[in-house]
């Protein structure tokens, strides 16, 4: 017997590093102990699988420290140990439910180990290429694939590819951003914790189809764990002689390396990523010239992201055909998202292009916590928008998404219920794009800005007439003058919002109230005096003193000293605080 | 060489292949504003700016970059490229702090450069000085005598300890220049054969004449006095303003081919109708001459006159007659000069009878000093019922005693009557300068406001005749000073040359950067004391007309003028920035929010950096990184709090610095100033 | 900060590291980020230092050092909290977890205890989204905080230094 411990940046912190050096205390001999990467089950981590040979006979949930003994009387043979461990058959629709290519080893194979992925077909879409195809073949087969950008724009790969490959120059780059900046996004962290060696692959195979002798992988800094295994991985291939000079005995050589990112969200862009490469500040260059014909050290280089590069081995394995059988007139294959917020099943889905976003949130992620109502999802993170309820049919499919004012994205996916501020949502998003923008652009340097302070003005209640019109004009007018990508979609999540929840910016200016009661200057707390036992629970609690009463008698709060801050209703037992 | 076609606008050109549209577009005298790109660094695309539209291209291309290619057609001046260059330069404009312009000039009526002029007199180019003057003024002799300063009122150095003496200045400069012997005289613009009609030859009708006569039209102006010179010369008496100054000044504008005809009056030597058929344009500047009345009983008994008509009188030299006793009722420089003007002609007591306090006289104070100096008796508080009579002639006059109100929406506080309490002085004249009206006769076919002055439009000085345009204190609100009617006869005078021309182009006001500046921020100025007009003594000067003030000495005038603190940007006329926002009538007040606040710094030798009047353009940056290769200068931080800073604060950067300048040359802005 | 070169880092810690970058185009940032690990934060004197061995202007060092959120131009304390600003983390309250250590330690983005124990640092998304609200400190991330579970945390780190 073996038993796998999930070891993603999501299950150590759950605690699956407790869990595994719990078991490995207390397992000698009885079975082997490894690891694997993540599972995508991140609501029920750390998750703890128990195989026999190549068969999964139990996948225990939510384990703790205390867990471990259980754990090793059942592979002695108490079958029952674990019972109360076990996932459950609901739980377990969350991955039948889905269609698994770039994700595919996740949580399946241990990443630290290049043996166990060349054992599940590991490196021979490699082989394939180098020993029966052409470049020219290998971009053909990506094209009939239909394969497209995962990280957020969705152009052609195969016409990217084919840019670089025609491209002149003696020395070309293949550059894999792994700056997964995304809010709310990490799908990219998890291919490359859970299965480094795919992602390498599929680097190789792009390298060997533009012609590129150097790919570099510029990951996050804030992906330690991704960095590692990576590294380990680029060792682990050098030596089985699947990188370097004459790759399985070919003349395709190709060397890989690690640049390490310093937390700039403006490096996903292809030519601040370039420029940061370079070593410099994270600055776009202007465009064109394109990095296929000017990119790292001003030489043609090709940049795709780690979930484009994931799928590459299985298409050419599988054939583009296969491929591109799944998913929608426009949008072929699958995608990954990352299924984060007010969801009852938090994790990574991937599954075919063309399920409705119904699909993903309700049928997949189980629907809202706690029951609530859905209000929005967010997609695209700060480049993307929010869209309302009404629209959960929506497939997924590029232009179907583009069509709502969001976008498809790198996968981010949050889940909004009704106590969430649309408005709180722009705010929030702008926050982030004003602080991640690079200041180089006016539009975008000083537009992000000025949109941040008039939604900070109408989260804050000191909304004016005119504020949302002034608001529409700064979007159209950053999404046509900003540099690059970054500033051309900030506008996104402020436009969606006012095109699908014009009424709750509305009742922020006209009204001072936040209908999802989430802005806390706009909130005021009042004792209903018939409700109220006189417990003194909440005067107690008050940190300004803003509640006055005797015991058993209703208590009244002074609203000039309230703070607002909520603590009040939290700890009334008797609902006899409102909140509006 | 590979060539290409391109439309620009609508324009087929050829083009080298491998240009950027920015360079073609250059190249083929079409402009395409932009603040980060010169030739000599590499394309940055940072401004936004040069942003056009090619056709069949959903996104916008930056010009500066975007090489053109065959076929290429390219609209660089669409609403939508206007909408986004607008927004960006608002945007800009909103995190830009400084002042475009000095206080005092923004305060001018006729919007004078002052602190240009003040550092020419600091430099000793009074010539240059008085050049720079008449840009505005055509009399500045006179003017700098006589013209109660708005300029001085906003004058920055007051919150250090005093304005700086501005009008002064430009009066001693004049002096200067007129005594040279070789005076300032403005270039003349070829004859346009086009001719303009003047009536009035007061202050503006002067004005007028000088700017017109410049832009090359044939200028007469009729005034139905005997000189020219209007109130300058009939209202202000001459120990304020010797009338040989103000005919110096009038016969400079008289060389330039004004001609000048007096003794004409509208409707008795010539009707308004001829004069307007004689030009392609007439300008109105006939001023306001009549005394206002008080309305009360005894106005119009011997010896009660208007303070114009009195003042009129003084300087046709055939003085009313006055007794030993005279009040002036008023508190404005009208009874200031009359009541000075009545001490020189021997009245023994002479009182000014003023409704309200000291404190709330119109006034200018110097002039207020100096009347009670030459012996004035000030009645405050006091407000005249009736001029009581005896035989027909003035014997006194009825006071009711008047106390301060509550303080209106203006602050000023209203004098009300205290009931029942009155008082009553023994007099031989009262003198009314309670106010001035037009005297509309021969003009009935022009529209008047409901004021009944003429009604001119406030940016094109139109009146409701076709071609006849109005100024001064003839018009709308009525009665104001000088540097007012010459404001407006200067903007008059580009709105008539462009009528004539053939397309009218009203005046707009240009948009400009201002700050706040408090006391707080000037703490660290030095004191020094502002230059006093040496003057007569009061019991000299108060025995003639000779005038008072001495003058400065060059020595004084030039440590007065280096006393300016130079509020206004340096870079104003060659800034970039400004100059668009202008083209583009920005409105960036509608993004006021946080702005970079940083201390203006000189750690580069020669170089003072201002960095919140920085755009972020990087072009110094980049200048002395590709340009010059010293890389001294980098930008720091990012977004919108990004700024540029020599490397770290270490002083010892200086050495480096090859202080080329070309930083500071590069700046689009007013950033960078060579110390 | 001090104004110039006068602060005395000890510069051979750094000269393995110089060794095997400096002369390798475009290592700038591996650079720094060795510099920081080494000395914990970018001391001015340092920064000098390898620009001159680098080969580039101290601005541009200077330049990049305050572009990345990763760089850190001042000490900080023994605790680095680092709370995520992601999107989940802010659907899943945050802002009550800042307020929370806010409450417990008296320090606000960016600022250290007086002690020198505890810096906070809002950094953006962890990627542990489904564990939201997070924060990491130092190496080790903690999921689902409460304002409440938050200050036992702090508590206890706290407990351990007395």
């Amino acid at each position: 017997m073996r038993i796998v411990v999930g070891q993603g940046s999501c299950g150590i912190a759950a605690g699956a590093a407790k869990v595994y050096s719990a078991i490995e205390a207390v397992v000698g001999s009885s079975a082997e102990l490894t690891i694997t990467g993540c599972i995508g089950m991140c609501f029920l981590e750390p998750i703890v699988d128990i195989y026999d040979g190549e068969n999964l006979v139990k996948r225990l949930v939510k384990v703790q420290p205390s867990d471990a003994q259980k754990i090793i009387d059942f592979v002695n043979g108490n079958s029952d140990a674990v019972n109360d461990i076990e996932i459950s058959a609901d739980d377990k629709d969350f991955l039948l439910k889905q269609t698994r290519i770039a994700l595919r080893h996740c949580g399946v194979i241990n990443p630290e180990k290049i043996d166990e992925y060349v054992a599940d077909d590991g490196y021979k879409a490699l082989e394939k290429v180098l020993t029966t195809m052409t470049p020219e073949d290998v971009i053909e087969e990506i094209k009939v694939s239909g394969l497209a950008g995962r990280g957020g724009a969705g152009f052609p790969t195969w016409f990217k590819w084919n840019a670089a490959r025609q491209s002149q120059g003696d020395y070309k780059y293949l550059i894999c951003n792994a700056d997964e900046g995304d809010p709310g996004a990490f799908m990219d962290r998890a291919v490359i914790e859970s299965d480094p060696h795919n992602l390498i692959e599929g680097m190789l195979i792009g390298a060997y189809a533009i012609g590129a002798k150097e790919a570099v992988v510029y990951v996050r800094a804030e992906y330690p764990l991704a960095i590692e295994r990576l590294t380990n991985a680029i060792a682990e291939a050098e030596e089985k002689g699947y990188l370097g000079e004459n790759i399985l005995g070919t003349s395709f050589s190709c060397k890989m390396r690690i640049k390490a990112g310093a937390g700039a969200f403006v490096c996903g862009e292809e030519t601040a990523l370039i420029e940061s490469l370079q070593g410099e500040r994270g600055m776009p260059r202007l465009k064109p010239p394109f990095p296929a014909q000017s990119g790292y050290w001003y030489k043609p280089s090709n940049i795709n992201n780690v979930e484009t590069f994931a799928n590459v081995s299985w298409i050419i394995l599988n054939g583009g055909e296969a491929f591109s059988a799944m998913g929608t007139e426009n949008s072929k294959g699958t995608k990954v998202f990352a299924l984060t917020g007010k969801i009852k099943k938090g994790g990574l889905v991937e599954i075919p292009m063309g399920k409705t976003l119904r699909d993903v949130i309700f049928d997949i992620g189980g629907g809202i916590k706690n029951d609530a109502e859905f209000k929005a999802v967010q997609m695209g993170g700060p480049s993307g928008g929010c869209i309302p309820s009404q629209l959960l049919d929506t497939v997924i499919d590029y232009k179907a998404l583009g069509a709502t004012g969001a976008i498809m994205g790198s996968g981010g996916m949050v889940v909004m219920d009704e106590t969430t501020c649309m408005v709180g949502m722009a705010q929030f998003f702008l926050d982030f794009t004003a602080k991640e923008s690079c200041g180089k652009c006016v539009h975008c340097r000083i537009g992000t800005k000025r949109m941040l302070e008039i939604l900070n003005r109408i989260v804050k209640g000191e909304g004016k007439d005119g504020d949302i019109e002034l608001l529409e004009e700064l979007c159209y007018s950053i999404k046509d003058g900003a540099l690059c990508g970054l500033g051309q979609t900030a506008p996104n999540p402020v436009l969606t919002t006012i095109k699908y929840f014009r009424n709750e910016y509305e009742a922020h200016i006209n009204e001072k109230k936040c209908p999802a009661k989430a802005c806390s200057d706009l909130l005021s707390y009042t004792i209903v005096a018939d409700k109220c036992k006189g417990c003194t629970l909440c005067s107690k609690k008050c940190p300004v003193d803003a509640i006055s009463g005797t015991p058993k008698n209703p208590h009244v709060i002074d609203t000039e000293k309230c703070i607002k801050c909520g603590a009040c209703y939290n700890v009334c037992k008797f609902n006899a605080i409102i909140m509006e | 060489m590979d060539m290409i076609k391109v439309t620009i606008n609508g324009k087929e050109i050829t083009a080298e292949k491998g240009k950027t549209i920015l360079q073609i577009a250059e190249a083929n005298g079409i402009e395409i504003p932009t603040l980060c790109y010169i030739a000599e660094v590499k394309a940055y695309g940072a401004c936004g700016l040069c942003t056009v539209e090619v056709e069949g291209m959903p996104k916008l291309l930056r010009a500066c970059s975007a090489v053109a290619s065959d076929g290429m057609v390219i609209n660089t001046d669409t609403p939508r490229i206007r909408q986004s260059r607008k927004i960006a330069l608002e945007l800009l404009m909103s995190d830009h702090t400084g002042d475009c312009k000095g206080p005092c000039s923004l305060n001018c009526p006729a919007g004078t450069d002052c602190q240009g002029y003040v550092k020419l007199i600091a430099e000793g180019k009074f010539k240059e000085a008085v050049a720079l003057v008449k840009d505005r003024v055509p009399l500045p002799a006179s003017i700098g005598r006589v013209c109660p300063h708005p300029c001085e009122t906003a004058c920055r150095r007051k919150l250090v300890e005093e304005p700086i003496s501005i009008a002064f200045l430009k009066s001693f400069a004049a002096d200067e220049d007129l005594k040279s012997g070789d005076k300032f005289m403005p270039e003349i613009a070829e004859s346009t054969g086009k001719t303009v009609g003047i009536i009035g030859g007061g202050p503006a009708g002067l004005t007028a004449a000088y700017f017109l006569t410049v832009k090359g039209h044939k200028v007469t102006i009729y005034d139905a006095m005997p000189k020219m010179g209007g109130m300058l010369r009939y209202g202000i008496p001459q120990y304020r303003l010797p009338k040989e100054v103000l005919d110096m000044e009038i016969a400079s504008i008289a060389e330039l081919g004004v001609e000048m005809k007096n003794n004409i009056k509208i409707g008795t030597d010539i009707t308004f109708d001829e004069i307007k058929s004689a030009h392609d344009a007439t300008l109105v500047a006939i001023g306001a001459w009549k005394s206002s009345s008080m309305r009360i009983p005894g106005e119009d008994l011997n010896g009660v006159y208007g303070g114009i008509d009195f003042l009129r009188s003084v300087a046709l030299k055939n003085p009313v007659k006055l007794g030993k006793k005279v009040a002036v009722i008023g508190g404005g420089n009208t009874a200031m000069d009359a009541c000075r003007s009545a001490v020189r002609l021997g009245a023994e007591e002479v009182y000014v009878i003023y409704r309200r306090t000291r404190a709330e006289m119109p006034a200018e104070k110097v002039e207020i000093d100096e009347a009670e100096e030459e012996g004035v008796i000030y009645k405050f508080l006091n407000n005249p019922v009736e001029i009581i009579g005896k035989d027909g002639k003035v014997k006194a006059v009825k006071l009711q005693v008047m106390e301060l109100g509550e303080p209106d929406e203006g602050g000023r506080r209203s004098p009300v009557p205290v009931e029942g309490k009155f008082e009553t002085i023994e007099l031989d004249n009262v003198i009314m300068a309670i106010g001035q009206k037009i005297n509309i006769s021969g003009f009935e076919s022009l529209e008047l406001t409901n004021r009944g002055n003429i009604a001119a439009d406030t940016k094109t000085f139109r009146t409701s005749l076709d071609g006849v345009f109005a100024v001064g204190d003839a018009t709308n609100r009525g009665a104001s000073i000088a540097i007012e009617a010459i404001g407006e006869a200067q903007k008059a005078s580009n709105v008539i040359d462009s009528y004539v021309n053939g397309e009218m182009v009203g005046y707009k006001k240009p948009f400009v950067s201002e700050r706040v500046v408090t006391a707080e921020d000037l703490a660290d100025r030095q004191k020094i004391i502002r230059a006093k007009m040496p003057h007569r003594s009061p019991e000299e000067r108060r025995k003639d007309f000779d005038e008072v003030n001495l003058g400065f000495s060059v020595e004084t005038a030039m440590n007065e003028a280096k006393r300016c603190l130079e509020c206004g940007c340096h870079d104003y006329h060659d800034c970039k920035l400004i100059c668009y926002a202008n083209d583009y009538d920005v409105k960036p007040e509608r993004f006021a929010g946080d702005k970079h606040n940083c201390k203006k710094e000189s750690k580069l030798v020669y170089i003072e950096r201002d960095q919140n009047k920085c755009v972020l353009c990087n072009l110094c940056v980049r200048v002395c990184d590709e340009e010059v290769g010293k890389s001294l200068i980098g930008l720091v931080g990012r977004g919108f709090t990004t700024v540029i800073k020599p490397e770290f604060a270490d002083t010892s950067v200086t050495e480096f610095c090859k202080t080329c300048q070309k930083c500071v040359n590069a700046c689009p802005t007013g950033a960078l100033k060579t110390l | 900060m001090s104004c110039c070169k006068c602060e005395k880092s000890d510069l051979s810690l750094i000269k393995d590291v110089l060794d095997k970058y400096a002369d390798v185009d475009g290592s700038l940032i591996t650079i720094l980020q060795h510099t920081q690990d080494i000395y914990g934060y970018l001391p001015t004197d340092v920064l000098y230092h390898i620009a001159e061995r680098v080969g580039v202007s101290p601005a541009k060092v200077m330049g990049v050092a305050t572009f990345y959120s990763q760089f850190r131009l001042e000490p900080v304390g023994k605790y680095l909290i680092m709370l995520c600003q992601g999107t989940a983390c802010h659907v899943n309250g945050s802002e009550r977890i800042e307020k929370a250590i806010k409450e417990e330690l008296g320090i606000s983005d960016g600022e250290t205890t007086a002690d020198g124990l505890f810096t906070l640092k809002n950094v953006a998304c962890l990627g542990c989204c489904s564990l939201s609200p997070v924060m990491m400190i130092n190496d080790e991330t903690y999921g689902s905080l409460t304002p409440d579970k938050t200050k036992e945390i702090l508590r206890d780190l706290k407990a351990k230094e007395d």
